[in-house]
């Protein structure tokens, strides 16, 4: 791959015939993804496969991406409707959550270090209702726009607003007594 | 990036998660050994083609020409048919994939023991982007319904026909709402449908494709 390559130009060159070249894109692309997923699925295995998934899968539709240089936002897309296939699949097998008086009772342990503080944050995404998380996670974590999170997931842009809302307290809820904590140590 | 400033609170929950997941050492070379698995995607100007909408004027003495060379393909996957031997050998034929059904968008018909005098005409049609394609024709009243095609790999629709010997024209209903003729094979001239149709002929001997005036 040339590292100076912009996406679109790699887009084409695989259209091309030039297989190798997606090398540069999940190169360029894994990082972002592999967050975005492992935050929805809340397991690294399950995002790793997730993650997998959509690269193949745009991989072989990639004719459809009508505009190559934001091939980003086209493989979030894909990436954002794998997660919701494989979370519902999850969510139908086992549903494992940790219970909210777990959470508080660790809050109330001052102070939270740096490892623990991202496990208690990971605990609580995870409880977050789904759809909640995914608009949370793609406007405060992807810092995408409204419009581009309507393009995204088909949701309208007040729905989405009141998804990260909810979002919000909820984590505000199960968050605030651990980060006073870890704040004030 | 935002349009106002978050919660403390939330703006170091979404820092802490920005942070990279990890993700295993050759995670990219399983991405790319499947990559390299999965069926290519087809070069650009390739794809263009194929969806490039086209006419196809036929003469009379080219549209003879064209069923007499399209003839000639079909003739080769159906050699050796004989309705006694059809029925007593299933298989045999089943193993002969056609070349005709690789193309963009063909016909080709498969001997089957359907209905006495009748083959099975297997039509193909490439939208990879539809969520249903159907066929409507003469020999189905138009009722779309009663030949939904099947997806097959690459976004590839086909759905067999049992046809006796005749001219037949049809459409193909894309999404329920769009109706598309048939890219690769004569269009039927002076349609009353209000929407391009194409034609297949089914001979006795064999199978042709026809175009002119109904």
């Amino acid at each position: 791959m040339r590292q100076g390559d912009s996406d679109g130009v790699l887009v084409l060159r695989v259209l091309e015939g030039d297989t190798e070249a997606f090398a540069g894109l999940v190169a360029r692309h894994r990082e972002r993804g592999g967050r975005f997923a492992a935050a929805m699925l809340g397991d690294a295995a399950d995002a790793e496969e997730a993650l997998q998934d959509a690269f193949v899968r745009a991989y072989r539709s990639l004719r459809t991406c009508r505009e190559p240089e934001r091939f980003g936002a086209w493989f979030l897309r894909i990436l954002v409707n794998r997660c919701r296939t494989r979370g519902a699949v999850r969510r139908r097998s086992a549903a494992v959550f940790v219970q909210d008086d777990v959470a508080l009772e660790r809050a109330a342990a001052p102070p939270v270090a740096e490892p623990e503080w991202r496990e208690e944050i990971a605990r609580a995404v995870a409880q977050l209702d789904v759809m909640q998380r995914e608009a949370f996670l793609l406007k405060h974590v992807e810092g995408l726009e409204y419009e581009e999170m309507t393009r995204l997931t088909g949701a309208r842009i007040p729905a989405l607003k009141m998804r990260v809302k909810r979002a919000c307290d909820h984590l505000k809820v199960l968050l605030r007594e651990v980060d006073d904590a870890r704040v004030r140590s | 990036m935002h349009g106002s400033a978050p919660d403390p609170l939330i703006a170091r929950v979404a820092d802490a998660l920005r942070r990279p997941a990890p993700l295993t050492p050759d995670f990219d070379a399983r991405v790319m050994a499947a990559v390299r698995r999965a069926p290519p995607a087809l070069p650009r100007r390739a794809w263009a083609w194929l969806r490039e909408p086209r006419v196809v004027a036929v003469s009379p003495l080219g549209g003879l020409a064209m069923a007499a060379g399209l003839a000639g393909l079909l003739l080769v996957g159906a050699m050796g048919r004989q309705p006694s031997a059809v029925s007593k050998q299933p298989s045999a034929v089943s193993k002969q994939p056609s070349a005709v059904s690789r193309q963009p968008s063909a016909i080709s018909r498969q001997p089957s023991a359907v209905s006495e005098g009748a083959a099975s005409v297997t039509f193909v049609f490439v939208a990879p982007q539809a969520r249903s394609v159907a066929l409507a024709g003469d020999f189905n009243d138009w009722d779309a319904a009663r030949a939904l095609m099947r997806r097959e790999a690459s976004g590839v629709w086909t759905v067999g026909v049992p046809l006796t010997p005749g001219r037949y024209r049809y459409v193909f209903v894309v999404d329920g709402r769009r109706f598309v003729a048939d890219p690769a094979a004569p269009r039927a001239v002076g349609d009353d449908f209000g929407t391009p149709t194409s034609v297949v002929t089914i001979g006795g001997g064999g199978t042709h494709a026809a175009g002119g005036s109904l």
